[in-house]
């Protein structure tokens, strides 16, 4: 009997239990903001290969300062669409990305930005983002109807 | 008893509290019943499934996130058992009004779910993290056409 009390707290706690949660899959709006443009030049030092987002951690000094920003792409299977693979972004490469920062811009606890397109070193520039998350139509999506 | 047995016992004793009381599910609007069962149910489930498969490069490495032991591959096989189930609730009348569309799309999630569940069965990583991109693909599409604020 206990046991089944137990389960069925366990069962109404998952459905009403918490208010919040995180989720690693989300609209633009949800995290980043629209109004908050950032280009984020430096160095890779990490990067994730993970569903449903790909994460590229850069290296960004800045008048002494080191801080690593931490870059939400697309799918894995997007991004290697694009041309962008685990041999063309590797750790030490200098790129260029441009996208828009979290809403949280303190960077607290981590500086975290949604990336839209990456540029590397031999000037090629390449979408990186998802379609259809509600990001701004910015012209980076060869996909989007402008 | 294993951790998934364990966890089996309890979603299918929550899945029949949530057909046989149907307060527990459509006493509210049913926006409101949609979001509690993605939030509390689907979401945790997915984030197993992608949890489970990919790769992390650093200047170190490259590191597998696949599961290390039998107890981290049940919880991937929980995770796919509760997307199967998710969707086979989702497809309901009571949710789905009947709508073709959405049952056509809770059809498809259900079929990633049972992928996610085989690929786990089989410890394939590779296949996990395919099925891991497919389901994102599902949920895009859905809350592309039925999401709103």
């Amino acid at each position: 009997m206990k046991k089944i009390l137990k389960i069925i707290a366990i069962s109404l706690t998952l459905l009403f239990g918490a208010s919040t949660y995180l989720s690693s899959h989300h609209a633009f709006t949800a995290e980043f903001d629209p109004n908050a443009p950032i280009n984020i030049t430096g160095k890779v030092v990490k990067v994730e290969w993970i569903n449903p987002h790909a994460w590229v951690h850069v290296e960004v000094v800045d008048a002494g300062k080191t801080t690593v920003w931490m870059i939400e792409g697309g799918t894995p299977n997007t991004l290697i669409r694009n041309g962008i693979t685990k041999t063309t972004i590797t750790p030490g490469t200098v790129v260029v990305v441009r996208g828009y920062q979290s809403k949280g811009k303190l960077c607290l606890p981590r500086c975290i930005a949604n990336g839209r397109d990456v540029t590397f070193p031999d000037g090629r520039k390449v979408f990186m983002g998802s379609s259809g998350t509600g990001a701004p139509r910015d012209g980076s999506d060869p996909r989007e109807r402008r | 008893m294993t951790l998934f047995s364990q966890w089996t016992g309890k979603i299918s004793l929550f899945i029949v509290l949530l057909i046989a009381n149907p307060l527990l599910l459509f006493a509210e609007e049913d926006h409101s019943e949609i979001h509690d069962l993605m939030a509390h149910l689907l979401d945790p489930a997915a984030e197993a499934i992608w949890d489970s498969a990919g790769f992390v490069i650093t200047e170190e490495g490259e590191f597998s996130l696949e599961p290390k032991n039998q107890e981290e591959w049940d919880r991937v096989l929980y995770g796919a058992k509760v997307i199967s189930e998710s969707a086979f609730l989702l497809s309901r009348p009571q949710i789905s009004k009947n709508r073709e569309d959405w049952i056509a799309v809770s059809n498809l999630l259900k079929g990633v779910g049972d992928k996610a569940f085989m690929a786990a069965e089989q410890q394939d990583v590779e296949e996990l993290f395919k099925v891991g991109a497919e389901l994102y693909q599902v949920c895009v599409a859905c809350h592309l056409t039925y999401l709103t604020d």
